[in-house]
């Protein structure tokens, strides 16, 4: 039909230039994961799995779990903070709930970087804190700092989905509740929880996702016994110049990810079904 | 709803936790306006770190190249994401699921792997690094946004006004030029604005992909922060905290004044007219 | 189930039909939504398509408008087959179920579109453009916006910014759907006298059966992508042709006939108590009373447990309800050629 070959034309653009400026690379990357550096630091595709078996070697292996770890830490403080506060604006927050979600949206509108690093100059060693009151804790580089700077940084993408979910619940449905099971914490078990777990998962991915990835707050905020998948990678690229075996780490960060986020489909998906049936 | 025991320990939670989230923020614009280099008191007020970076001819040729280069992002990707949108919603061919999950995967993907692998991509094809390259990632990567937006706004219009234009005269071509684009306009300069923001806070991409000279202004404060030269980093901060903040307050209110009924923020998250 | 001699009107004129379908069927991967459809519809006729969704009249309306293809078959607009010719070069309108307005323009604008696509000049726009509104009861809102409108005067500048353009054939998609019921009534008695005044073939798409009876020359009752039958209301309404149009089209008794065939009885044709000579007459219980303003429904239960809606006017001097009471026996009856058999 014309009004097809109308509007198929229109994917074109944006189609190649997704397909040649995003998929292309990133299947060169693979590529390069079997490859491997020769003498003069030159990066040649080859067929090799060397990359790969380094990966599982004592010295990188760790790192590859404390991303995870780390990742997961964040995702867990997000939830456990994140969740009470979209419950209580969504739920007390009345005529200044806008405001209030505009209040904890705030603070993302300044830069991640500098975000982290409010966090040294806060609890550096020669940091506000430690001045004001004289002490000398070691707060930063240690992984406690850093897996608080992913929670900094990535709070507000746990907080909107689940505040959203909660704002389209039907307060009736909590009254119900209150009524059925008698307790707070009963209903919230049975009536609220079920209704923001779609809220939660998107959350947990949202956050999840960029914090296995992430190497600025390692960076700024941990030392060397913190280093995280996403320090090997940029180490890889820029300081190392051993870009074969940065594609595979690069590759082995994104199966992980690819495994979780089609558990997430996986389970959202079935949540959307119950909750229609 | 009140009759719940609980508020007061909620309420209190959320009361830290705002202090808590604010507490390094204030801290960056507050220390922005110190007169001494100290980060532990507060000497007296002063404008030397806005000094500072403005007489830096460096650090002014990187807010000129990051603002720039989110220009050019703002521009292209809304073109491309907005026709990429008509596209998905519009069009039935088998190419269409395979188009939307490759739109969606951008999203997705974390920055390093964007980073790592558009650095490849111009190292192979002998690109050199520079801000054309940081334009061409971040342009990459603003599509999906774009897209995702549009396409809520024209799922939500509708197919019967498209097809009034067509009934009464009007070619494909003139409905999309007459109707539909007039219709989208809220959606497509919010979603551009977003561009915006994004373009001009991203650190990691950027870093990744830049030259030696002039370097956007996020990757200026990281080597800054590395090497210990920080007073300036809380003006150059506070700085790029009021241009993001104008640029989402226009996304947020453009579609107001100029004339819709809903907000920016309705028409980002795609509930105009709900 | 039709043959094409009943689809066609009852004058033999040679010029051509307003508008033909010939072995027309609409398919949508495996859902025939019209089967072999075959219709005329002559100029000047107020045709509606009626039937409950999902029952192929929207399809087969917007193949009329170019908005499907017909998977086979031939249309004819003014004896010319339209299967290349794109929407935006018929000579056919569409009036929407939502109106369809374009927010971004203002009324006259929105009114003028059509005839400007055309490069109809300046003045005469202008001048189409208030006669158009004077026809449809909106001069003066010229410069509002659609968002300041309400449903009913949306639907008005909807039906103007299509007849605005003397289109052959206008095509009507539900359009009172979304109006409460006095301003649907209203509006239907206006969209006849207009229909009327201009005199062009409106095509009516309705799933409202009274509305269909009220305004339309000819009515096509439409299941499962076929028509069921197709004639003027009276011939609907009295003379349904299977259980499908009976039971469609206002209450009908269903009893079963000899044979295993079905017959049918309009409640106002059932006669309680007195009945007249050579009557078919019943015996039954009253079960309940139905009040509704002008009427009284009785229903009757038969020894055979079949239950039949008899109707009673509410006249100044008796009001059925006080007649009849629950439980009491009653005899009932009707004309024998009231009694439609049904196959």
């Amino acid at each position: 039909m014309n009004e097809n070959r109308f509007a198929t034309g229109f994917l074109i653009p944006g189609g190649l230039w997704l397909l040649l400026l995003f998929v292309v690379p990133v299947v060169l990357v693979l590529a390069l994961s079997f490859g491997y550096t020769d003498d003069l630091g030159e990066a040649i595709y080859d067929t090799r799995l060397d990359n790969y078996e380094r990966l599982v070697d004592p010295d990188y292996l760790p790192v590859l779990f404390r991303s995870a770890g780390f990742a997961l830490g964040a995702v867990v403080l997000c939830l456990l903070i994140g969740y009470p506060v979209a419950y209580y604006i969504a739920v007390f927050g009345g005529r200044w709930k806008n405001v209030l979600i505009a209040l904890v949206v705030l603070p993302f509108f300044v830069n991640y970087l500098i975000r982290t690093y409010a966090w040294i100059a806060m609890l550096g060693d020669d940091g506000l804190v430690n001045g004001v009151f004289d002490t000398s804790i070691r707060f930063i580089n240690t992984p406690y700092a850093v897996v608080g700077g992913l929670v900094y940084g990535f709070l507000a993408f746990m907080i909107l989905p689940i505040y959203a979910a909660l704002d389209r619940m039907d307060p009736a449905l909590i009254e119900a509740g209150k009524d059925l099971y008698g307790s707070p914490w009963e209903t919230f078990r049975h009536v609220t929880w079920p209704h923001t777990f779609q809220g939660v998962l998107a959350g947990s991915v949202l956050v999840f996702l960029p914090a296995v990835g992430d190497f600025v707050a390692a960076s700024l905020l941990g030392g060397p016994e913190e280093v995280m998948v996403g320090n090997l990678i940029q180490q890889q690229f820029q300081a190392s110049d051993n870009w074969p075996f940065g594609a595979a780490l690069t590759i082995a960060m994104m199966a992980f990810l690819l495994i979780w986020m089609s558990l997430y489909l996986r389970a959202a998906a079935r949540e959307g079904k119950e909750a229609t049936a | 709803m009140r009759a719940f025991d609980r508020p007061r320990f909620l309420r209190v939670f959320v009361w830290i936790f705002f202090v808590f989230l604010f507490a390094p923020i204030v801290l960056v614009i507050l220390f922005s306006f110190n007169s001494s280099r100290s980060l532990q008191q507060f000497d007296g007020f002063s404008l030397r770190w806005y000094e500072t970076f403005f007489e830096s001819e460096s650090l002014r040729d990187s807010l000129i190249a990051s603002i720039q280069i989110a220009l050019i992002t703002m521009v292209v990707a809304t073109i491309l994401g907005t026709m990429l949108a008509y596209g998905l919603v519009r069009a039935r061919t088998r190419w269409s699921d395979t188009a939307n999950v490759l739109m969606l995967i951008p999203l997705v993907t974390p920055e390093i792997v964007a980073g790592a692998s558009a650095l490849l991509l111009f190292t192979q094809v002998g690109l050199q690094l520079s801000l054309t390259t940081i334009v061409l990632a971040h342009i990459t990567f603003s599509i999906s946004y774009v897209t995702v937006v549009v396409r809520a706004r024209l799922a939500a219009l509708g197919r019967q006004v498209e097809d009034a234009s067509m009934d009464l005269g009007a070619t494909r071509w003139q409905t999309f030029r007459l109707v539909t684009l007039p219709a989208l306009w809220p959606a497509i300069i919010a979603a551009g604005l977003l561009c915006f923001a994004l373009s001009f806070d991203d650190f990691v991409l950027s870093f990744f992909t830049t030259g030696e000279s002039p370097q956007p202004l996020p990757v200026r404060i990281w080597t800054q922060i590395r090497f210990g030269v920080r007073p300036t980093i809380n003006a150059i901060g506070t700085f790029m905290l009021v241009i993001s903040t104008l640029s989402i307050g226009l996304a947020l209110l453009l579609p107001r004044l100029l004339g819709r009924r809903e907000s920016g923020l309705k028409v980002l998250l795609g509930r105009e007219g709900a | 189930m039709t043959s094409a001699n009943t689809n066609r009107a009852h004058s033999a004129e040679p010029s051509a039909s307003a508008i033909r379908f010939e072995g027309v069927t609409k398919t949508f991967g495996d859902f025939e939504a019209v089967k072999e459809l075959d219709l005329e519809i002559d100029k000047g006729e107020f045709f509606s398509l009626l039937g409950p969704s999902g029952c192929g009249k929207t399809t087969t309306l917007r193949m009329v408008a170019g908005f499907e293809l017909p998977s086979t078959g031939r249309i004819f607009l003014d004896g010319e087959p339209v299967e290349t010719v794109p929407p935006y070069k018929r000579n056919v309108n569409t009036v929407f179920q939502s109106y369809a307005l374009f927010e971004h323009l203002n009324i006259a604008d929105n009114v003028a579109f059509g005839l400007k696509r055309r490069k109809v000049a300046k003045d005469e726009i202008r001048t189409r453009v208030a006669e158009a509104l004077e026809l449809v009861e909106m001069t003066g809102r010229e410069k509002s916006r659609p968002t300041e409108l309400s449903g009913g005067q949306k639907q008005r500048v909807a039906l103007a910014r299509a007849l605005v353009n003397r289109p052959a054939v206008l095509l009507l998609d539900e359009p009172l759907g979304a109006l409460d019921l006095k301003l649907r009534k209203q509006m239907q008695v206006e969209l006849k006298g207009i229909q009327r005044e201009v005199g062009i073939t409106f095509l009516y798409v309705t799933h409202d059966q009274e509305e269909a009876l009220a305004m339309s020359d000819r009515i096509a009752v439409m299941e499962g992508g076929e028509i069921r039958q197709c004639g003027s209301p009276e011939e609907i309404y009295e003379q349904p042709t299977g259980p499908f149009v009976a039971g469609f089209i206002g209450v009908s008794n269903l009893l079963p006939g000899d044979d295993g065939s079905q017959i049918s009885v309009r409640p106002e044709k059932i006669w309680l108590g007195t009945l007249e000579n050579g009557m078919t007459a019943m015996e039954g219980t009253v079960v309940e009373r139905v009040y509704v303003g002008t009427t009284t429904q009785v229903i009757v239960e038969l020894e055979s447990g079949v239950r039949l809606v008899a109707l009673e006017q509410n006249t100044a001097s008796a009001r059925a309800d006080d007649r009849w009471e629950i439980g009491e026996r009653v005899k009932l009856g009707w004309h024998p050629e009231h009694a439609r058999e049904l196959r």
